[in-house]
């Protein structure tokens, strides 16, 4: 079996493919045909290639010698170029150039050797999206939420998760983190806020708020209590955030998440009828949302 | 998602920043206008962040996101419909407990703080009043959120149950109502403790009396939604809309149980609602002249008591003030008067409770169900009194 298999073609199917359909798809070099034996020559080790093996012919990948090449040119040893692409198989079916390109397109947003290695082992989906995504949300960081370019590396280092999100979300948590938590955006990326989800990051606040420990600060950035720094309750594990901070049982912590996630969604649908009802509209709009939000009059 | 549409939520502040909202109106709208600058429940709970930080301690965060986070409710049966044990079934099945039933056999789920649990055997032994088995208090259990849908009208227009803090049972449960007894109800309206006692068929006589005619009317509304009509007759019960402080004199001796449910801070409506706050600005006197009030009510609530009756003082408030401080101040006014009452002791109801409310630990008089949100029920305070002379 094993022999069998080493002396297979790596892309046979590919090719048969190919000669029937007669495809315009530019074919990659005959030079970077992968099979078995290739593999073990840029270092996979055995178990590592047949493993590789197996997962190019699930997910019918046609250009694995070129997107290997470029991984190992990059500096990733074999055994993490093997973790990412069973991390996320969708990088078979891409292109040595594309996943180039995207790699020259994280460099120009500041990404620097090391952290480019560690985010793409890390969260090897950035490599799936196209660069005019990644760019987009690169925009919104710095014209919606008016993050310097250093932040938005930063930011794309720590937190590339941010890359899927859904735009109007995304922006989303940056105003309710600057204007209902009063948080600038250079805590913001300390806190590798980005990585958490909006929903979180409302339960540790609001939770912390209704407590009596965290107030949103006033126009002059000054609060009555001292607020906690969004690092220490934000970046920490939920042990750490309910018994250093927040100091409480985990169970009224999860109610409590379970409680507000039915507020919100019953204040977005209010929303959503005021809308429809009237459509009269004020400067102080969203100051009005944040600071009343779970304050509003009970009917 | 249409709920994260992000124009909703522009930000201005920002030159730079687009407006998505097309502002057909540039005027300013109403609420705006109306929206004060100090909201009353803000006032509310810089007051309460102030005093009860220090009287409940480490416990007080606890209460504070309780109390600003959505409250529990019970569903008192009305075994006056015919549909009661229809609908107990139902929200059975739907998962809510008895608490006041199932009080029991629940020595196997975990009671809220831990030193409930250490019951003292011995003392469980000596004359417990008994639990009225007639009063049926459904809620969702501990860490549920569930809400109940709103109650259903049987084949003769009887409602099947009434929503009510469901600590708010409590006090009733506390009164200890015998076959036979007569009862007063100080400040009745809307109703929810009297539609509690009148569960227990108990009560030969009945004087439900709230000083405010509307709520009283809500009150007779309430009650003919409850009862049967040949259950409201006058001889049994009686609305009145008195000053309760002057019912004293005028009932004289002649209740075997009162029921003092006096007007307090309502802290939970107080810190969630803007509408009819008590710490409106306007009536900054009338919260003032709270305690003052209540002690009256609870005088003339022991003055209508008769020798070896029963008095129950309740608040929804956690103060103090308007608890503790009131129940002290009754009782020596009482003596000073050749009238001798004696605190009943309490224990015996948070302990068969402790499963299903978060008492506080350790009050001088009176008990105190404290907001929790595992069991977001209460502030109820209760005190016990009895009159011997
Ligand atoms: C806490 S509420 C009573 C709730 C009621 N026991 C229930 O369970 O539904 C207090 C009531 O006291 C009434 N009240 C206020 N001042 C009063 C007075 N001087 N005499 C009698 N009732 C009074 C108010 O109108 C209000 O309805």
């Amino acid at each position: 079996m094993d022999a069998s298999r080493g002396h297979m073609s790596f892309c046979s199917t590919r090719q048969d493919h190919h000669q029937s359909s007669h495809t315009s798809q530019v074919p990659e070099r005959p030079g970077a045909q992968l099979n078995i034996r290739s593999l073990l020559e840029m270092g996979f080790s055995e178990t590592q290639a047949d493993e590789m093996h197996e997962g190019a012919l699930k997910s019918r990948g046609k250009h694995i010698p070129s997107i290997l090449t470029v991984l190992l040119l990059l500096g990733l040893n074999p055994a993490s170029i093997l973790k990412i692409m069973q991390k996320c198989p969708e990088m078979y079916s891409l292109k040595g150039a594309e996943i180039q390109q995207r790699i020259d397109n994280l460099r120009k947003l500041g990404l620097v050797e090391g952290s480019l290695q560690r985010v793409i082992s890390h969260y090897p989906k950035v490599m799936v999206l196209p660069i005019k995504r990644v760019n987009m949300v690169s925009r919104l960081l710095k014209e919606k939420c008016h993050v310097t370019v250093q932040q938005v590396t930063d930011i794309l280092r720590d937190s590339p998760e941010v890359l899927e999100e859904d735009l109007a979300r995304l922006e989303y948590k940056f105003q309710y983190a600057y204007f209902r938590m009063g948080v600038r955006q250079a805590e913001m990326v300390k806190a590798k806020m980005f990585r958490l989800t909006l929903s979180m990051l409302r339960c540790r606040h609001c939770f912390l708020e209704r407590r009596g420990l965290y107030q949103t600060p006033d126009k002059k950035g000054q609060t009555l209590i001292l607020n906690p720094l969004l690092k220490d309750f934000i970046c920490v594990s939920e042990e750490t955030y309910l018994t250093q901070v927040a100091m409480a049982t985990a169970e009224e912590f999860h109610v409590f998440c379970k409680l507000i996630e039915r507020e919100q969604e019953e204040e977005f649908s209010n929303e959503e009828q005021e809308l429809d009802d009237d459509d009269d509209d004020d400067d102080d709009y969203d100051e009005k949302h944040w600071k009343t939000g779970y304050k509003r009059d009970k009917k | 998602m249409a709920a994260y549409i992000c124009t909703r939520f522009c930000i201005n502040k920002f030159k730079d920043s687009v407006r998505f909202i097309p502002r057909r109106y540039r005027v300013k709208s109403k609420w705006a206008q109306t929206r004060p600058k100090f909201p009353s429940t803000t006032i509310a709970l810089q007051n309460f962040d102030a005093t009860y930080s220090i009287q409940l301690g480490n416990l007080w965060p606890s209460v504070r996101v309780a109390m600003l986070s959505e409250q529990k409710y019970g569903a008192l049966i009305n075994n006056f419909s015919s549909t009661a044990s229809v609908i107990t079934s139902e929200l059975q099945a739907e998962g809510c407990i008895d608490f006041i039933g199932s009080h029991q056999h629940s020595k196997d789920s975990m009671p809220l703080h831990k030193d409930s649990a250490e019951v003292d055997v011995s003392k469980l032994a000596t004359q417990e009043p008994t639990i009225s088995p007639d009063i049926k208090c459904l809620v969702f259990p501990q860490g549920d959120i569930s809400r109940f849908k709103p109650s259903r009208q049987d084949s003769s227009g009887l409602l099947g149950y009434y929503l009510l803090d469901a600590a708010s049972v409590l006090p009733v449960l506390a009164l200890d109502l015998q076959l036979g007894h007569a009862v007063l109800d100080l400040c009745a309206a809307p109703g929810g403790k009297t539609l509690a006692l009148l569960q227990t068929h108990t009560v030969s006589f009945l004087l439900a009396n709230d000083s405010s005619g509307s709520r009283t009317a809500r009150l007779c509304k309430t009650l003919q939604s409850y009862m049967p009509r040949e259950n409201l007759e006058e001889n049994k019960i009686q609305i009145s809309s008195f000053d309760g402080c002057k019912l004293g004199q005028i009932e004289e001796k002649r209740f075997d149980r009162v029921l003092v449910d006096v007007p307090c801070t309502t802290d939970r409506h107080s810190v969630m609602v803007e509408d009819n706050n008590m710490f409106n600005r306007s009536r900054t006197k009338e919260r003032q002249r709270l305690p003052l009030l209540q002690i009256q009510l609870l005088m003339a609530g022991i003055h209508a008591a008769r020798p070896g009756g029963d008095i129950v003082y309740s608040t929804c408030s956690l103060s103090q003030l308007q608890n503790e401080c009131v129940v002290q101040q009754a009782i020596c006014q009482a003596q000073e008067m050749g009238i001798s009452v004696q605190v009943q002791d309490l224990g015996w109801l948070t302990r068969c409770f402790s499963n299903t409310f978060y008492f506080a630990p350790q009050l001088s008089v009176g008990e105190l169900v404290l907001p929790h949100l595992c069991a977001n029920f209460g502030p109820i305070y209760m005190c016990k009194l009895r009159r011997s002379n």
